[in-house]
């Protein structure tokens, strides 16, 4: 599903170079959930642009669906992404001047399944949204515009979601819902999850646990500590 | 694909409409359209009203003289080419009643007669339309003709060797074919009757004309036709040349709202241009969303053009029934003086117009809008992960090159648009230099106020407000500067119009000519019309000559090939003499005759030579320009000209401009004095008869019988109506560059505002109030508009003295009013709608203002 090899990602400014991956491989194998923990500022939202195709490294190799992603440009990896991988971000990421059913159908349109809005409206449904189709996004709680994000992530059937602390901007009891949702809902379509977090019960949910410490990966186990890390 | 990216692309805009910059963008495009299919719209029919009207006072759309009769080959082409022909016979012959005898000029008509409108005859029951010439047998008097033979309707008049019964009296002809050239009064008879006469002979002087009546098609199917009988020596007027003298007021009208169309065009443009960018930069986060999706580059672009497509045709639509709407507006303003029966608006200005709102968005936003293209995938994870904005240089050379095309379409001059491109480009560089300077200067003026009230320390915080966003400011001090000198510049070259015109037409301008005055009569006359009429012109001497020969050959062999047929070489000119330049003409080359008292030897030299051997040495004459122009002669040239037995030859030694549309006497040529005055001469003046003095006309026909007079007052009155309605088009064009400049400025501000809301909840957090904030915005805004309308009024002065001189042929002069209102207007314009348009973030909450920034 997706494989990166001694990846290194390094940004200068001035005359300063700071390395903020460091030889780092990871592979991912389909239906897995992997959640990778770290600090702020640790390089977890690099790494995630990176294995999504959004950012290029600057060294090292990664294939996505067993296309190597170094060989394509810009185009080519936005096209591999299309309807095989959903996105669920932190600030929900909805399109303000699209309703509910409108944001969720928008893979669709990227998608040959484009115009199947009784699937984007099933989604809804599932989401517990299904009387909220055309409300626009201004019109949601947070919850619910995260609800509406993660419909969105699943409508196409893809096959990798890639979610960026989820969680983040919500309260604890929605954030619960929210994550309880994800997970039931990646469990019953069997799509591969890679989850960024610097939430230990959050990333205890998932098969495989990373820590990126330092610009390196680590296994690592959850349960075995108490949460210390501060919120983002 | 490309379903589902219109889908897309309209689902967003139907959501999108709510948002400012899209409604400046609209707005912007709407009254870019409504201003150019309005002005389009207008002008087309103008001109067809125009042609139509020209096609009426010259008889029909082409007209052909000759001595001799036209050939039925020509009456075939003619007729080929899509004409319907007309033929008019005009000659000058004595006509009897009893014992009374009196040179008319006859002009005999055919059946077909006339092509456009109808002639005012009195047929027995008052003066009334007819839309046809007299019937065989019949003849239609003028009233000064009636009057000096005494006859009514029903008598019979003797015309050469036949006697016709007189069943009209003819007020006013349906056209002037054949009309002003002769002084005699007129008698119009049917062209049936002409070989009973038997004044048309071999050498007898007889005017064979064909009035040809058809669609512009006929005409551009006769050109080489045309231009083959010029060089024969047919006179030929082609409707579309020879338009009559309504001329340079409406052309200047024209050139005008062309103009004023442009700079709608322009205004509009830079509020795209201004709008575009917002409508970017809050499209960037979708666009990488769409990115993050799996949507390629060339997909964003397709996505945000169909938009802004969808909304330019939108705002296209509104746009062109605005301006359908402002022409049928302008067409009832004009009502009374276009004909009636004007043909349904072309289909071409909707096209114009929609082809313009399509050129200014692609001009004026495609750069910018490019910029989505290089939106990151990455952006959704890093919000500050924003593409660079595209070039200014590129931004203004895209927009330059589209404008500069469109200049081009409607000017139809490709020099003319590049000059004013590539002047514009470099006005904008030192404009862009200027700015920089200028800016500096008010900020650093504002930075030493030293004051501690409120209003010091609001300039201050305000002016350090505007230095901080340096840049954005220069484009904001541009954009507003340049529409502040459009507006100005509208508005100026409008009042100057005016006044012109009505400096040109002043109220006394003279409504009656006077022509033959006998020298006899001359002062008995000047002592009738003194006590009653105003603004007397000078009477000029006038004696009729002919010329013989130009440069010692023969006149249509010295001439330019095209000009063989001109009026002054087939008729009598009206020669003059005048000690000085009279009123209203200019030398514009050559020297006018030295003064008789300073050069008395070398005048002496000349008259003697003249009075002894008239051919010795040539006389001095000074020439119209238009007509040297015409004949292809300059100073130094050669003239000889008949004059009643004699010949005199001259010489050009000067050549005059003088203003045609003044309705006083002009000369194409005038000599010295002393040179002319030994042949037969008549005087001919022009005055201003008021509307109660008008007793006196018959006073003037019982007491001068040999004297003609010719009211001018209906087509003076047309052109003044025609002036005051153009007048109130121009005012209702105004209105639209005025709303282009509003929607610059709100573009302007649109496109500011997250900025202005960052700021406004930074100063909220550190404790300052709303006065203080509403205070230090609106002196921000107040020191912008200062700053752009001193850069407005100095190019808007710069501008209207190139435009004066070289478009509308006005002199330049300086508008020192502009230096003071609009600095001061655009302090108080600026200041008072950016400051209510930033009234909504003044009251959002600071976390607010903070936090999600004015997303609409």
């Amino acid at each position: 599903m997706l494989h990166a090899e001694r990846l290194t990602k390094s940004v200068t400014s001035g005359e300063r170079t700071l390395t903020i991956l460091h030889d780092l491989s990871l592979s991912v194998a389909a239906g897995e959930s992997v959640a990778i923990l770290g600090k702020s500022g640790a390089g977890k939202s690099t790494l995630l642009g990176l294995l999504a195709g959004l950012d290029t490294p600057t060294d090292g190799e990664l294939s996505l669906f067993g296309h190597p992603l170094s060989r394509l440009d810009e185009d080519g990896r936005a096209s591999l992404r299309a309807g095989r991988v959903g996105f669920v971000f932190q600030n929900f990421q909805l399109l303000p001047t699209l309703s509910a059913l409108e944001n969720v159908l928008l893979p669709l349109e990227l998608s040959p399944r484009a115009g199947e809005t009784d699937t984007a409206a099933q989604w809804l449904d599932r989401v517990g949204l299904g009387e909220r189709q055309n409300h626009l996004p201004k019109q949601l709680s947070g919850g619910e515009q995260q609800r509406v994000a993660i419909a969105r992530a699943f409508v196409s059937d893809p096959e990798l979601v890639f979610a960026d602390e989820p969680t983040g901007n919500l309260d604890p009891d929605t954030g619960g819902q929210i994550i309880d949702l994800l997970f039931s809902l990646n469990q019953e379509a069997g799509t591969t999850l890679i989850l960024v977090t610097h939430d230990h019960a959050l990333a205890s949910r998932c098969d495989r646990c990373l820590r990126l410490i330092d610009g390196h990966l680590a296994a690592f186990d959850p349960r075995s500590l108490v949460s210390d890390e501060a919120p983002s | 694909m490309s379903n589902l990216n219109a889908r897309l692309a309209m689902r967003s805009l139907k959501r999108d409409l709510r948002a400012a910059d899209v409604r400046a963008l609209f707005v912007a495009l709407m009254l870019a359209v409504a201003a150019s299919t309005m002005i389009a719209f207008f002008l087309d029919r103008l001109d067809r009203g125009l042609e139509r009207q020209a096609s009426q006072m010259l008889g029909g759309d082409l007209v052909l003289e000759q001595r001799d009769p036209f050939s039925e080959d020509l009456r075939t082409q003619l007729e080929d080419a899509g004409f319907t022909l007309s033929d008019q016979v005009d000659l000058v012959s004595m006509i009897s009643r009893g014992d009374r005898f009196q040179p008319a000029s006859l002009k005999a008509v055919d059946d077909v007669y006339p092509h456009y409108g109808a002639s005012q005859v009195d047929i027995g029951e008052g003066t009334e339309p007819i839309a046809s010439g007299p019937a065989p047998g019949e003849a239609w008097a003028d009233p000064r003709l009636a009057q000096l033979v005494d006859i009514g309707i029903g008598d019979r008049v003797q015309v050469g060797q036949t006697e016709l019964t007189i069943s009209g009296i003819i007020e006013r002809e349906a056209d002037q074919s054949g009309g002003f050239g002769s002084f005699n009064p007129r008698l119009m008879l049917n062209t049936a009757d002409l070989d009973a006469t038997g004044l048309v002979q071999e050498g007898s002087r007889v005017e064979f004309e064909i009035l040809a009546a058809g669609p512009p098609q006929a005409l551009d199917n006769v050109q080489a036709l045309l231009d083959e009988l010029r060089r024969e020596g047919v006179e030929v007027s082609d409707v579309r040349v020879d338009q009559p003298q309504l001329g340079n007021a409406l052309q200047r009208a024209e050139s005008y709202l062309g103009l004023a169309g442009l700079a709608a065009v322009l205004l509009a443009g830079v509020a795209v241009a201004m709008s575009t960018r917002r409508y970017v930069e809050r499209h960037l986060d979708t666009a990488a969303l769409l990115r993050c999706f799996g949507a390629s580059q060339r997909q964003l672009v397709i996505i945000f053009s169909l938009q802004l497509l969808g909304l330019a045709l939108i705002a296209s639509l509104i746009g062109a029934a605005l301006g359908l709407a402002g022409q049928a507006l302008l067409l009832w303003l004009l009502a009374n003086f276009l004909p009636m029966t004007l043909p349904p608006p072309g289909i071409m200005p909707l096209g114009l117009g929609v082809l313009t709102a399509l050129s200014v968005l692609v001009g004026f936003a495609g750069p910018t809008l490019l910029r989505i293209r290089r939106v990151s995938a990455l952006k959704v994870l890093r919000r500050e992960l924003d593409p660079l904005p595209p070039s200014a240089w590129l931004v203004v050379s895209v927009a330059s090159l589209v404008f500069g095309g469109l200049l081009w379409l409607y000017s139809g001059s490709l020099p003319l648009a590049l000059a004013l491109l590539v002047g514009g480009a470099a006005l904008l560089g030192v404009l862009w230099g200027v700015s920089a300077l200028l800016l500096s200067g008010v900020l650093r003026g504002v930075q030493s106020l030293s004051g501690k009230g409120p209003w010091s320390q609001a300039l201050r915080l305000g002016g350090r407000q505007l230095g901080r966003r340096r840049q954005a400011g220069l484009g904001q001090l541009m954009a507003f500067s340049v529409t502040f000198f459009a507006m100005a510049m509208i508005v100026l070259v409008r009042g100057d119009l005016l006044n012109t015109w009505q400096d040109q037409l002043p109220a006394d301008t003279p409504n009656y000519f006077a022509i033959n005055i006998q020298p006899s009569e001359r002062e008995a006359f000047e002592n009738t019309i003194d006590p009653h009429a105003e603004a007397q012109s000078a009477l000029y001497p006038m004696v009729r000559g002919r010329v013989i020969a130009i440069n010692d050959q023969d006149p249509r062999e010295a001439v330019r090939p095209d000009a063989r047929g001109d009026n002054s070489l087939r008729r009598e000119l009206n020669l003059t003499w005048q000690a000085e330049v009279p009123e209203g003409n200019e030398i514009v080359a050559g020297e006018w005759f030295a003064n008789n008292d300073e050069s008395a030897d070398t005048q002496q030299g000349w008259m003697s030579e003249v009075a002894a051997t008239p051919k010795a040495a040539p006389v001095p004459i000074s020439m119209e320009d238009g007509l040297a122009e015409r004949l292809g002669l300059t100073l130094g040239d050669q003239m000889t000209f008949a004059v009643g037995s004699d010949e005199i030859t001259t010489e050009i030694t000067s050549l005059r401009n003088l203003n045609w549309d003044t309705f006083r006497p002009n000369f194409f040529i005038i000599f010295p004095p002393d040179v002319l005055e030994s042949f037969g001469h008549s005087y001919i003046t022009a005055f201003y008869l008021p509307e109660e003095e008008q007793s006196l006309v018959n006073q003037l026909v019982r007491d001068f019988p040999g004297v003609s007079l010719l009211n001018v007052e209906a087509i003076l009155g047309q052109v003044r109506d025609v002036l005051a309605q153009v007048t109130r088009a121009i005012e209702l064009v105004l209105v639209l560059v005025l709303l282009a400049g509003v929607s610059v400025l709100y573009a302007a501000l649109t496109a500011s505002r997250p900025v202005r809301a960052h700021e406004s909840g930074l100063l909220r957090v550190f404790g300052a109030g709303q006065t203080m904030i509403s205070r230090v915005q609106g002196a921000e805004f107040a020191l912008l508009g200062l700053a752009s309308g001193l850069l407005g009024a100095a190019l808007a002065e710069l501008a209207t003295a190139v435009l004066y001189l070289y478009l509308l042929d006005l002199p330049p002069r300086l508008h020192l009013e502009l230096w003071f209102l609009l600095p001061l207007g655009g302090a108080l314009l600026i200041g008072i709608i950016g400051h209510s348009l930033s009234r909504s973030l003044r009251q959002q909450a600071s976390a607010a203002s903070l936090g999600l920034l004015g997303e609409a």
